[in-house]
């Protein structure tokens, strides 16, 4: 009762405050969001589930009457992924697309990765979202289960690499297509591995191959490493999953941060480090990145995603290859994606149109093609003649092992505070690689403060 | 008499009307609206509207949360720390910049844009210069420390020289400013001072006590309330160099309320922690202000 | 006599060459760094002078994006945003320190404690008014601001509380009205102060970034800085683009406070009260 009031006189103060200065200024100049903001939030579900019906319905529509008689329409679009080089690659890819759906115009804005994701909440929260974006895995989260998405409906997803499209579904819905898609593999310097009289890694090995070919290569010096793989969250959950565990349970109501087969990836991930030594610490890399030690030479084998091949093939002046990475007492191989998703307040025959763009942009043949010719990352789809022209390209030799990673493919686990778990894992496992507490102390206090901070539904 | 009194209120309103207009709508207006979000659980992404306030009322928990947790305090025990070792460094520091520049020697106007070089550098620029120059291995400050036979530490993954490192690069890009602030300062002192002084026989010392610090001090108290807030509000070199790291020993109070609010997604405690931080700064402003009477000298 | 003196400029001087090193060692970093390759930046032993120096990241920089359009963007912006900045502060500080009206006092605390409120906090809210403003996506939603700049308020005040106000008295003897005793009596004796403050102001507006980046969404409009921002990519940074994009971003401010130098030696910079 008490309470009741209280919700009132704020929703009023609030009020007062917002419309003291903003109906003064005239408010009717704003362009997309003004009247929005006074759709109280229960009615929200409503208009969103009638839009939802609504996209299906127009999709369902445009597809009958083919392109002759679809109104033209325009879309916002916004990534991140394209900076940093690949801005041209994509708009040539929109060029085709525009071609193919000439009643479809985007216009595409590319955001730095560092500050994307600052400027897209703000946007989201003020009314302004783009009609379609792309979001990384952890804000994807947050994203999803927040009600700011719209279901993806009313386009064919059946190129896409089935793992990797689940990787964007929640509760059975698909609220994010993999735009792209990375995965890890380990790659070595074939060199070192000569000077250590090592056989070369295959892809069945497991961590006690590596960690027995790591030592020999230690053993060539003091500025010499056997081998490097993050003792972060995101190698964990994936170690986890080599040896059996996993960090929540199936039905994402518990946390199994400390189970035994998680402490035994724990172990193997942090000993390298403390124990045996052949992983250089944060104190030994002294600011410099696993890449940069092994662009020197100076690092056996290095457990990196693939997107360093283009990097180490101008860097490096030595002979590398890769290989499937080692697995515990099963394999377990990392894939990195971003979604692209659809503004669930945007108009519906916007985000008919989005769905048209991230899908074609996404999974079409043609798009994929370019994206593989521009080194630009890997399309996630299951057609291998597209990826045909990718293996062709050397170095490393071995680029099949690329592929044959997607055999065992492992995706995060989505929860609504994402971020704040993945935080705390890696502020420990961090402590623990520092040799400051044990991995089992690591794993027992992370699983503490999860479920302190972090309510799971 | 009245009317004189009128018109000078009409001025005044006039002379104050531009910075007014620009305090509602940049400054208080969102100050308030935030002090409502602190009172919610609102995550940040829904779209903000008296509606979804109220939906997402929670009283004052997050203050209840925030005080009642060990975070905020180590947090807070950290901006201490920055404070306690970078205000002195600070002043010495521009004191001499600015007694430097104020000799008028040759050569003094390229002093003048050197020493000022780092305060037009962007903090993103600047932190990134640092984190590469402390860099143990590759760095400039480890190389030159090795060649008089010191061991550099591994100044920004180790837990006892993070925030000293920090202290050394926000010292590094403030002094030029404080100090050409101090130079305005000194500058602004009549000649007439100094040479009533020197009639009088008085010493170096003497003048510097007696003339130069009371004379300057409403410079310096600038300087320090400036540097009190700034240093509340560390930020940027925090979030490129070390993201609050190592094991959280840079967590300071903005990168904190940053990584609540668009990290994790929880708004509402975010404000809540920026409400705490603003308290702590505006109490801290309101005794030197008081306290200024004591030290600080007007001339009018 | 003469021997003291020449000891005394001799400590003079190896103090101001140290802090200038001390100042500089990081800059000649920087500026290796961006002529190296990527293999030489991590190259043991470090070189401090590049051995093999090469323009590739400078050449780099320039092919990512239009860095004319930006240079002329992020001007537009800083010299419109100094202006206002200047004039609202002035305005303010005069009011404060040689006006008397009511509740001077308590609304110079509100402007200090508004000081203390950090942005990413009010970006949210802020945002949302502009966007009701209809603002977004404009020069003026980046300009505007510029209007309540408490910290040059606070500036400039505390130097004017150092003006006697006989100053003011002679003035008004002489007839002169409030807004003429603004302009031409306290304005130029605090010129010192306000060349100070617009460079301060010229340069925060300059390297501003969080700001423009929430605001500005076409790439037409794109600042300088956010440009510079697209050179980071999700997977790690390039330290010797990043470093030459850096050091081409800070040559148009280190260009226009030398100018300031040239232009204000006698007048402001050096200025102050002549009686």
């Amino acid at each position: 009762m008490k309470r009741d009031v209280m919700r009132k006189t704020l929703a009023m103060g609030l009020t007062i405050a917002v419309t003291m200065g903003l109906a003064a200024c005239g408010s009717s100049t704003s362009s997309t969001a003004g009247t929005a903001d006074s759709i109280s939030a229960t009615e929200k579900p409503a208009a969103a589930a009638t839009s939802q019906a609504d996209t299906a319905a127009t999709s369902a529509a445009a597809a009958a009457a083919s392109t002759v008689s679809a109104a033209p329409v325009t879309i916002s679009y916004c990534n991140f992924n394209a900076s940093g080089g690949n801005e041209e690659t994509l708009n040539k890819m929109y060029e085709a697309f525009h071609k193919e759906n000439p009643d479809i115009t985007v216009n595409i804005e590319t955001i730095g990765y560092d500050d994307y994701f600052t400027q897209m909440q703000t946007r989201v929260a003020g009314g302004t979202a783009p009609d379609c974006y792309e979001l990384n895995i952890e804000n994807f989260a947050a994203y999803s289960s927040k009600g700011v998405l719209a279901p993806i409906t009313g386009v064919d997803t059946g190129n896409f690499n089935q793992t990797a499209l689940q990787a964007f579904q929640v509760d059975g819905t698909q609220y994010g297509l993999p735009g792209d898609f990375s995965n890890v593999v380990l790659i070595y310097n074939k060199d070192l591995f000569d000077k250590a009289g090592v056989d070369y890694p295959t892809s069945d090995w497991t961590w006690d191959d590596a960690l027995a070919a790591a030592k020999k290569i230690r053993a060539l010096g003091d500025d010499y490493w056997g081998i490097y793989a993050p003792t972060t969250y995101n190698e964990f959950f994936k170690e986890a999953a080599q040896y059996g565990g996993s960090l929540l349970n199936e039905d994402k109501t518990e946390f199994t941060i400390n189970s035994d087969n998680n402490l035994k990836a724990a172990e193997m991930m942090i000993g390298k480090v403390t124990d045996s030594h052949v992983q250089p610490s944060d104190t030994d890399l002294a600011g410099m990145g696993d890449s940069d030690l092994f662009e020197s030479g100076r690092l056996g084998m290095d457990i990196t995603g693939i997107w360093m091949f283009s990097t180490f093939k101008d860097a490096c002046d030595f002979n590398w290859d890769c290989a499937v990475e080692p697995g515990g007492t099963q394999k377990a191989t990392h894939f990195f994606s971003n979604a692209l998703v659809i503004n669930a307040s945007a108009d519906a025959d916007k985000q008919a149109a989005a769905a048209k763009w991230i899908n074609w942009l996404a999974s079409s043949d043609e798009s994929a093609k370019m994206r593989i010719a521009a080194s630009w990352n890997l399309p996630a789809i299951s057609n291998t003649d597209v990826l045909a022209d990718y293996l062709k390209q050397t170095p490393p030799d071995n680029r099949q092992a690329v592929f044959d990673s997607l055999n065992y493919l492992v995706t995060p686990p989505i929860i609504e505070d994402y971020s704040q778990m993945s935080d705390i894992i890696n502020e420990k496992l961090s402590e623990a690689a520092s040799g400051k507490i044990t991995p089992k102390d690591a794993l027992d206090q992370a699983q503490q403060e999860c479920q302190e901070k972090i309510t799971l539904k | 008499m009245k009317t004189k009194k009128n018109n000078e209120r009409i001025s005044a309103a006039l002379f104050m009307l531009p910075s007014f207009i620009g305090m509602i709508i940049f400054s208080l207006l969102p100050i308030l609206i935030s002090i409502f979000i602190s009172l919610t659980d609102w995550n940040g992404l829904e779209k903000l509207s008296p509606a979804t306030i109220s939906k997402d009322f929670i009283g004052l928990r997050n203050y209840t949360d925030i005080l009642s947790g060990t975070e905020f305090w180590n947090v807070l025990a950290h901006t201490l720390y920055f404070i306690v070792l970078y205000i002195p460094l600070v002043f010495i520091a521009s004191l001499i910049i600015a007694e430097i520049l104020f000799q008028a020697r040759k050569g003094v106007g390229v002093l003048r844009v050197i020493y000022y070089i780092p305060v037009l550098t962007s903090w993103v620029a600047a932190s990134l210069i640092w984190k590469w120059v402390l860099s143990p291995q590759y760095g400039a400050v480890n190389q030159i420390l090795a060649a008089v036979g010191i061991n550099g530490p591994n100044w920004l993954t180790d837990e006892i020289w993070a925030m000293p490192a920090i202290v050394l690069a926000s010292v590094w890009k403030d002094m030029g400013f404080y100090g050409l602030f101090l130079l305005s300062g000194l500058n602004g002192i009549d000649n007439t001072y100094y040479e009533a002084a020197r009639v009088d026989g008085a010493n170096k010392a003497k003048i510097f006590f007696s003339i130069t610090m009371p004379l300057l001090s409403p410079s310096l108290f600038f300087c320090l309330i400036m540097s009190l807030i700034n240093a509340f509000q560390l930020f940027p070199q925090v979030m490129i160099m070390t993201e609050g790291g190592p094991n959280g020993a840079t967590q300071v109070m903005v990168e904190r309320i940053y990584t609540y609010g668009f990290k994790y997604f929880k708004m509402g405690y975010a404000s809540a922690y920026s409400w705490l931080l603003f308290v702590i700064i505006f109490a801290l402003t309101l005794l030197q202000l008081k306290g200024q009477k004591v030290w600080v000298h007007y001339e009018s | 006599m003469s021997h003291k003196k020449a000891l005394h400029t001799f400590f003079y001087y190896l103090l101001s060459v140290l802090v200038a090193v001390i100042v500089l060692i990081p800059f000649f970093w920087m500026i290796s760094t961006s002529l190296k390759s990527k293999g030489a930046i991590m190259a043991l032993p470090v070189q401090w002078i590049p051995k093999k120096p090469t323009l590739k990241a400078y050449k780099q920089v320039f092919t990512m994006f239009p860095f004319l359009r930006a240079i002329l963007n992020s001007l537009f912006i800083t010299v419109s945003y100094t202006l206002i900045t200047i004039l609202s502060s002035s305005m303010a500080a005069f009011a404060f320190t040689k006006i008397r009206f009511p509740f001077a006092d308590k609304l110079f605390k509100v402007y200090l404690a508004s000081m203390m409120i950090p942005t990413q906090v009010t970006l949210i809210p802020l945002f949302i008014i502009m966007n009701r403003l209809g603002l977004i996506n404009t020069y003026p939603s980046v300009i505007l601001p510029s209007l309540f700049k408490a910290f040059g308020i606070f500036m400039l005040v505390q130097q004017l509380r150092t003006i006697p106000n006989d100053f003011m008295e002679a003035a008004r003897m002489d007839g002169a009205g409030l807004f003429k005793i603004y302009w031409k009596v306290i304005m130029p004796l605090c010129s010192s102060a306000i060349a100070t403050l617009s460079i301060t102001t010229f340069m925060d507006s300059w390297n501003d970034y969080l700001w423009p980046l929430v605001m500005l969404t076409d790439k037409s409009k794109m600042t300088l800085t956010l440009a510079l921002n697209s050179l980071n990519g999700q997977y790690g940074t390039q330290y010797n683009v990043l470093m030459a994009g850096s050091l081409l971003s800070m040559l148009p401010i280190i260009l226009v406070y030398i100018g300031a130098q040239r232009n204000f030696k006698h007048g402001m910079l050096e200025g102050g009260v002549k009686g």
